[in-house]
Formats: C-alpha cells, sequence, structure tokens
C-alpha cells in the first residue's frame, strides 16, 4: 500500500492538496473574519468560504489620485515644519494652512506639498521663492507619507459611516498613485458624499471690528482642537441638529477661544443672537462652523454660556454644541471630526467609479457559475468525442477540473475576493489545462503500446518540455498584468499564473501517473 | 456523439509559397485595416469606455416603451442602448462630455440624478475618465508590448536558432494582429477585458507552434509524419479551447457579462487564426528550414 503510494506520489500530492482545498473553500472553521468596520457586518450562512468581490456580491469601488504638488528637497534649516507651511501658504492667493504641509525626513530631503487645485506650479514656485525657501524640484503628486496618512483618513471616515467590509488601498499605473476605495453594498452616491470632501472642520466668528466692518476671524477652532466628539444628535425643542463636543485643555487651547469669543463679542452680555443668514450687515457676533471652506451654519450665544466665557468658568470644563441645519449634515461633521481631514483634495473626475447593485452581483454569481458549468461540458464534450476511451478522457476532465477547485482554494486561503475576471480566468485556465494534458496524452500513447515503464517516462519528459515552455510563456504574457494594478484584470492575470503553476506541478503531473497506471503493465 | 477525428492534410502537394500565401495574405489584409483605423481615427482600433472616457449605466427594464422613456429620461443622447437577454436590463453608454455637468459635477452622478428622477432602478453603473483612459491606453499597449517582447525572448531561447523562433513568433503576432483587425470589422470595442485576451492569445498560440516545432525537429520521424503527428494532437486542444471559449461568449453575452464576453471572442478569433497560422505559416517555414540547402 505504501510503496503504492510512494510510486505514485504525484497523484498522492494531489489528492492531499485537492482535500487541503476542498477543506479551505468548505469548512467553516476556516471562515474569513470579518475585516475594517466589523460593527454592522452581517456573518450570512454561508456554503463556501469563497470571498465575491464588487462584481458577484455588489457594491462601489472608487479609483481615484490626490490633488497636489511636492516641492522636494526644500532648504527649510531648522524653522519649525507650522513657520514653514504659513510663511508658503501666506505667498499663495488663496491658500490657507490647511492646504500646504511641510515634512521632514522623507526620502527626497524635507518636503513641502500644497494641495490647493487652483495652485500651479509655477505660483508654487514663485511662493516659495517669495517665502525664501530655496528647492530642489516641484513635482504633481505627494508624498508617500501623505498617501499613507489619506489611507487613514478615508477608512477613518469610512467606518465612522458605519459601512462594513470596506478596503481603502495605493495602486499604482507606474505614472501615478491612486487610491482605491471599495465598499460592498453602498450606492456609488453614497460612497461618494463621503469621501468627496476633505472634511476639514474650523470655526471662524463673525463680528464687526472696530472700524464698524464686519470682519471674519478664520480658524478660531480647528480639527485638532477638539478632545471628544459625541454622536450627532437629532433636533429637539430647545436646539436643532447638533454636535456635541469638548476642547482641549492642554496648551491654553480653551482659555484662549474662551478669550476670543469674549473679546469678539460672541460672549457679550446677555448672549448673542446670530442674524447672519437674513442680513450679514446687522447682526450681533456670530460662530460660524465652516467645512472645506463653505460656511455650513453661523449660529450666536445663549446668555448663560456666553455668563460662564465671561467670568472664566466655561475653561475650566470646555464643553460646547456644534449646530447644524440638518440631521445628516450633523452625522457628517460628526464622521468628519473623529476621522479627520483628508491631507489632500480626491480627484474623482481623474478616476473611474463603479457600482453594482447587490442584485445584480447576485445574478452575475449565478450566471457566471452556469458559464463555468457549461464550459466544463463543453471542454468534456470535446475531449470525449476525440478519445472515445472513458480511461483516457474521464481523468482528463477530473484533472482539470481539479485544477480550478485547487485555484478556488487558493482563493478562499487569500481571501482574494472573486470577480468576473477572476471567473473568466479559471475558465481560461481549464482551457489551458485541457490543453496540456491533451499533449500528456498523445505524447505518450503516440507509438503504439506503452507497455514498459522506461519508455513511458521518456515519452512523457518529452511531452512535459512542451508543457514546460508554454507555461512559461503564457506566465511572461500575463505578468505585465499582474504587476500593474490598473484595471479589473490583475485577478485575471493572478489566477492564470496560479493556475499554470499549479497545472505544471502538481496536476499534470498527476495526471501522467494515472496514465501510466493504465497503460503499462509493470 | 460525433466522432472528432483530426484530418490529415497531404502537405506534400503544396508548394512553400503556396502554404504561405494565405496566412500572409490575410495578414497583409489585417495590417491593412490597422493601419488604416489609425489613420482614419488616430487609434488602431475602436477604443473602448475604458480607454476614452465615459458613463455606463445599467437600468431595469422599466416597461412599456423603453426607447422613448430612456430618450425623455436623459439630459443628452447615450452613444449606445444594449438590452440583454438573460434578464431584460439595458446597458446605456454616455460619451464623456455629452451631459452638461454644473458645478463640475461627475457626469455620472447627474446621469444617475436622472435615472432615478425617471424611475429607473440603477443595476449597476461605472465611469472613467479620460486622462485615466488616455493612461489605460499607454499601460495596455506597453504591456502587450513587454509580454510580446519576453515571449520572443523565451522562444529564442528554447529553440537557439532563427527559424524555427521566428516561425513561432510570426505566427504569435500573426495571432494578435487578425483578431484586431476582425474586432474593428465588427465594431467590437477594444476593452480591458480583449487585451487580456491579447496576452492570453499569445500563451495560447505559442501552446500548438511549439508543440509542432518540437516534434518536428527534436523527435524521431520524417518531416510529414512528425507534422501531423503534432497536427493530430495540437488541432485538438485548440478546438477544445475554441469549444470552450465559444460556450463562454455566447453565455456571457446573453447575461450581459461584457468583460468574459470581451474575452471569449476575441479568443475564439484569435485561435482560429492561429489554427491557419500554425499549420499553413509555421509548417511551410519550418519545411524550408529542415529542407534548406536541398534543391527541391
Amino acid at each position: 500500500m505504501i510503496e503504492k503510494l510512494k510510486s505514485n506520489w504525484r497523484l498522492t500530492l494531489l489528492a492531499v492538496i485537492l482535500l487541503v482545498s476542498l477543506f479551505v473553500v468548505f469548512s467553516p472553521t476556516m471562515a474569513p473574519q470579518t475585516n475594517v468596520g466589523g460593527e454592522n457586518a452581517t456573518t450570512e450562512e454561508r456554503l463556501t468560504n469563497l470571498q465575491y468581490g464588487l462584481d458577484l456580491a455588489g457594491g462601489t469601488r472608487i479609483r481615484a489620485p490626490l490633488i497636489g504638488m511636492t516641492a522636494e528637497t526644500v532648504d527649510i534649516g531648522d524653522e519649525s515644519t507650522t513657520n514653514v507651511a504659513a510663511a508658503v501658504a501666506g505667498e499663495l492667493p488663496d491658500s490657507d494652512t490647511t492646504d500646504v504641509s511641510v515634512r521632514r525626513g522623507t526620502l527626497n530631503g524635507p518636503t513641502v506639498e500644497v494641495v490647493d487645485p487652483d495652485v500651479s506650479e509655477s505660483e508654487f514656485g514663485d511662493a516659495l521663492d517669495a517665502a525664501g525657501y530655496s528647492y530642489g524640484s516641484i513635482r504633481d503628486g505627494l508624498t508617500q507619507e501623505t498617501r499613507d496618512e489619506a489611507i487613514n483618513v478615508i477608512e477613518g471616515k469610512v467606518n465612522q459611516a458605519g459601512l462594513s467590509g470596506a478596503s481603502v488601498q495605493q495602486v499604482t499605473d507606474g505614472t501615478g498613485f491612486f487610491m482605491l476605495i471599495e465598499v460592498p453594498g453602498q450606492d456609488r452616491s453614497n460612497v461618494i458624499d463621503l469621501i468627496e470632501q476633505r472634511g476639514n472642520v474650523q470655526i471662524d466668528i463673525y463680528h464687526e471690528n472696530d472700524d464698524g466692518e464686519y470682519v471674519t476671524e478664520r480658524a478660531v477652532l480647528t480639527q485638532d482642537d477638539f478632545a471628544s466628539i459625541s454622536n450627532a444628535q437629532q433636533s429637539d425643542a430647545q436646539t436643532g441638529p447638533r454636535v456635541p463636543v469638548s476642547i482641549r485643555q492642554e496648551d491654553g487651547i480653551a482659555e484662549q477661544f474662551q478669550s476670543t469669543v469674549v473679546e469678539t463679542g460672541v460672549a457679550q452680555q446677555g448672549g448673542a443672537t446670530c442674524r447672519y443668514e437674513e442680513n450679514p450687515q446687522n447682526t450681533d457676533p456670530c460662530l460660524q462652523l465652516v467645512v472645506d471652506g463653505e460656511v455650513i451654519n453661523s449660529f450666536g450665544m445663549n446668555s448663560d454660556l456666553a455668563a460662564s466665557m465671561r467670568n472664566g468658568e466655561w475653561a475650566q470644563s470646555p464643553s460646547f454644541v456644534l449646530t447644524t441645519t440638518s440631521f445628516e449634515e450633523a452625522q457628517d461633521i460628526a464622521i468628519n471630526l473623529r476621522a479627520g481631514a483628508l491631507p489632500a483634495p480626491l480627484a474623482i473626475d481623474q478616476g473611474t467609479t463603479s457600482f453594482i447593485s447587490p442584485t445584480q452581483g447576485e445574478n452575475f454569481r449565478t450566471d457566471s457559475l452556469i458559464i463555468g458549468i457549461l464550459a466544463i461540458l463543453t471542454v468534456s464534450g470535446v475531449v470525449f468525442a476525440r478519445y472515445r476511451e472513458p480511461q483516457v478522457a474521464l481523468p482528463m476532465i477530473l484533472t482539470a477540473f481539479s485544477e480550478v477547485l485547487i485555484l478556488l482554494g487558493f482563493a478562499a486561503y487569500l481571501e482574494y475576493p472573486l470577480d468576473l475576471s477572476v471567473i473568466a480566468s479559471f475558465i481560461a485556465v481549464l482551457g489551458t489545462g485541457v490543453d496540456d494534458l491533451v499533449i500528456i496524452a498523445d505524447g505518450v500513447m503516440a507509438e503504439g503500446d506503452v507497455s514498459s515503464r522506461r519508455v513511458f517516462s521518456s515519452r512523457f519528459k518529452k511531452a512535459f518540455w512542451v508543457i514546460g515552455v508554454a507555461a512559461a510563456t503564457t506566465i511572461i504574457a500575463m505578468s505585465p498584468l499582474a504587476v500593474l494594478s490598473l484595471g479589473d484584470l490583475r485577478g485575471f492575470a493572478i489566477f492564470t499564473i496560479l493556475g499554470v503553476l499549479v497545472g505544471v506541478f502538481v496536476t499534470r503531473p498527476a495526471y501522467g501517473d494515472i496514465l501510466r497506471n493504465l497503460l503499462t503493465d509493470r | 456523439m460525433a466522432q472528432l477525428s483530426v484530418p490529415t492534410v497531404d502537405y506534400t502537394q503544396y508548394s512553400n509559397r503556396q502554404l504561405v500565401a494565405v496566412p500572409l495574405a490575410l495578414l497583409a489584409v489585417a495590417l491593412l485595416v490597422i493601419g488604416g483605423w489609425y489613420l482614419l481615427t488616430g487609434a488602431p482600433a475602436n477604443l473602448g469606455l475604458e480607454f476614452v472616457g465615459g458613463s455606463e449605466i445599467r437600468i431595469d427594464d422599466p416597461g412599456g416603451n423603453a426607447a422613448q422613456q430612456i430618450e425623455t429620461a436623459f439630459s443628452a443622447e447615450p452613444s449606445s442602448v444594449r438590452q440583454i437577454a438573460a434578464d431584460g436590463t439595458y446597458i446605456l453608454t454616455f460619451s464623456e462630455g455629452a451631459v452638461d455637468t454644473p458645478n463640475d459635477r461627475n457626469q455620472l452622478s447627474v446621469l444617475e440624478e436622472q435615472a432615478e428622477a425617471a424611475g429607473f432602478s440603477i443595476q449597476a453603473s461605472s465611469s472613467v475618465s479620460p486622462s485615466f483612459g488616455a493612461n489605460t491606453q499607454t499601460i495596455a499597449l506597453g504591456g502587450v508590448l513587454v509580454a510580446f517582447l519576453g515571449m520572443s525572448v523565451l522562444v529564442f531561447v528554447m529553440f537557439r536558432s532563427i527559424a524555427p523562433s521566428v516561425a513561432v513568433i510570426a505566427s504569435a503576432f500573426s495571432d494578435v494582429m487578425l483578431p484586431l483587425a476582425m474586432m474593428n470589422l465588427l465594431g467590437i470595442n477594444l476593452s480591458l477585458g480583449t487585451v487580456a485576451a491579447l496576452l492570453m492569445l499569445i500563451g495560447y498560440s505559442v501552446d500548438s507552434d511549439i508543440l509542432l516545432n518540437n516534434s518536428i525537429l527534436r523527435e524521431s520521424g520524417d518531416f510529414y509524419e512528425s507534422t501531423s503527428r503534432a497536427m493530430r494532437t495540437g488541432v485538438t486542444m485548440t478546438l477544445t479551447s475554441i469549444a470552450a471559449m465559444a460556450v463562454m461568449t455566447v453565455a456571457a453575452y446573453l447575461f450581459g457579462i461584457q468583460i468574459m464576453t470581451a474575452i471569449g471572442i476575441v479568443l475564439v478569433v484569435g485561435l482560429l487564426a492561429d489554427l491557419m497560422n500554425t499549420y499553413l505559416l509555421n509548417v511551410s517555414l519550418l519545411r524550408w528550414y529542415v529542407n534548406r540547402g536541398v534543391k527541391a
């Protein structure tokens, strides 16, 4: 028995790998863990452990570059990065400090990045010159650090919004980098709404200056100044929809805010009533909630809060309420405050988007299963018609089919999401697999009977040379697609290559064992 | 079940010149078509949405007079409308810039709103920006070139002599060009799926060529014996693949799975071309190589 297993070790190996694959695909113990944002994740009862990609499960995929330019090897000496950012932003016509970021210790020396889409490369260069910083070169695109930060922020936003199973990663097409965001089960517009905005939340104060002119004091509070952010609340009798927050007490942030509010008159005696919306030229001072430079809401202050600000008590427990005009807005603000602002805007118009509804995904799943079965039946039909001997044809079909099973095992093990292109690669592998088995069968049986093992193995080796070269060619032809993560074809290339490798190293040698047992006497 | 027997060709009846005439003529026609396309349109093939940008929406059958409803629902005329046989859904394609987009809004977002306003239920949608598409073009072209060069180098290394290698490479080249020209004539757009299929074709096509070369150059038996032996195997292989791909193409077309339809149709045409190229072009080049120096 053991002797038999040994002499047929290739067949034994195939059997073992097949069993492992079946186990990985079907055993509940191998079921995948839920990914990011597990809160709302529903663990459905499923037959297999296969993960379905957006094509087959439904959802939205967005691929978009981040907008921005980077000046490399900027000579900023020992100056603090905040100062440099402020100096450069000051020289640009309409940019805030949030549009400029300065980093030390990147691969290309200190860098300055500008993420305002309205700034041209020459304007950026001029601003650097005017601010007195010499630089090596300006290029399109951002630093790796900024892209990593962007990935974190997008993941944070997606998680905060309670969208489960989403993935955010960076891909390249060889010329630039793209954020690839995949959110199962969500409409395209929902996802775009969530990530389109940078989500820069700040508080401005709109008030009269000493000359009686209305001015805006910008960024009195920014994203980093908030210590905790509560959940958005629906409107009730007293106030509209809102997000309760508290301000950080470290570094005197709360106290500074308190004194600014008092000085500008928002916290005047008896509080302030904001009429900015109706009559901006005749209003008490207002606090303004600003997201990405756009005023979302303007509000005054009630007399109690104003009083506690005036006597300095407020800064001891600096809680505060951001009121909005709708509950959705309040939710967005809470998400943006928690996840932080995107370091650069996403240019959805320079990328691709795709959406598949869950029902359509389900249809595609059934459809591709039908196509797969039809392909197997067709191949079987042709092979039977050609060989007419079930003992040659049947193992051939089973072997080719086992290649597909092993690939499914790989997909389940790697938790690789199955897409239409992956299914297409299964069918392509089935095709090449059968081709190579035909080469083996014909090669071995070509010249009369193969009674001795020696003759068999010499013929098998000859046939295998052809298979090896053909496999190498397919791998070379497919590798550009597998490396360039552009488009939806990476899965096709990866699984075609995997299939060819499995075929050459496992299944086709095993088919040789089967044929040998059938054909040789000893 | 019908018996599948591979026909044997009596190559002795034809001269090399006669044998190569057909594949070379077809290749010339294909190159003319592709070249002409390039001169007329600026691209060697009809570039699909993924390469030029645009938007696509798949909606449920709205019932009643669908064409009428679709026309009134959108502010722009779709560049193509196709109904899917299996589920009755409609796939509408809009070229980039076809729709007026206020405030820099994404074209597809506007289209989705118009579709929803008209009461259509959206089953799928996708958009590609022109700049992204242009990038994709470059990369796809680069990918095909790299794949082709890699294949050529590998073939040279394996055979270590010029004529057989050239035979393999020439027929692989023709295998890629013929389906490309055919796509132009049939009005099929070049998509990412077709690019994948063209790459796959390089792999498939080399299969039967190498089998033939190997059989003639490295195995015993005279030229015609070796050829008919390789042909028996090779034709079976290619027919199996053609059958599988043809089934995939038809089924995927009926289900409206575009990527599989694209991959399938290119492989079917390419494999048919491969049959011709391998057993006419490659065979005659090899016969010339084997008999070189011998006066015929």
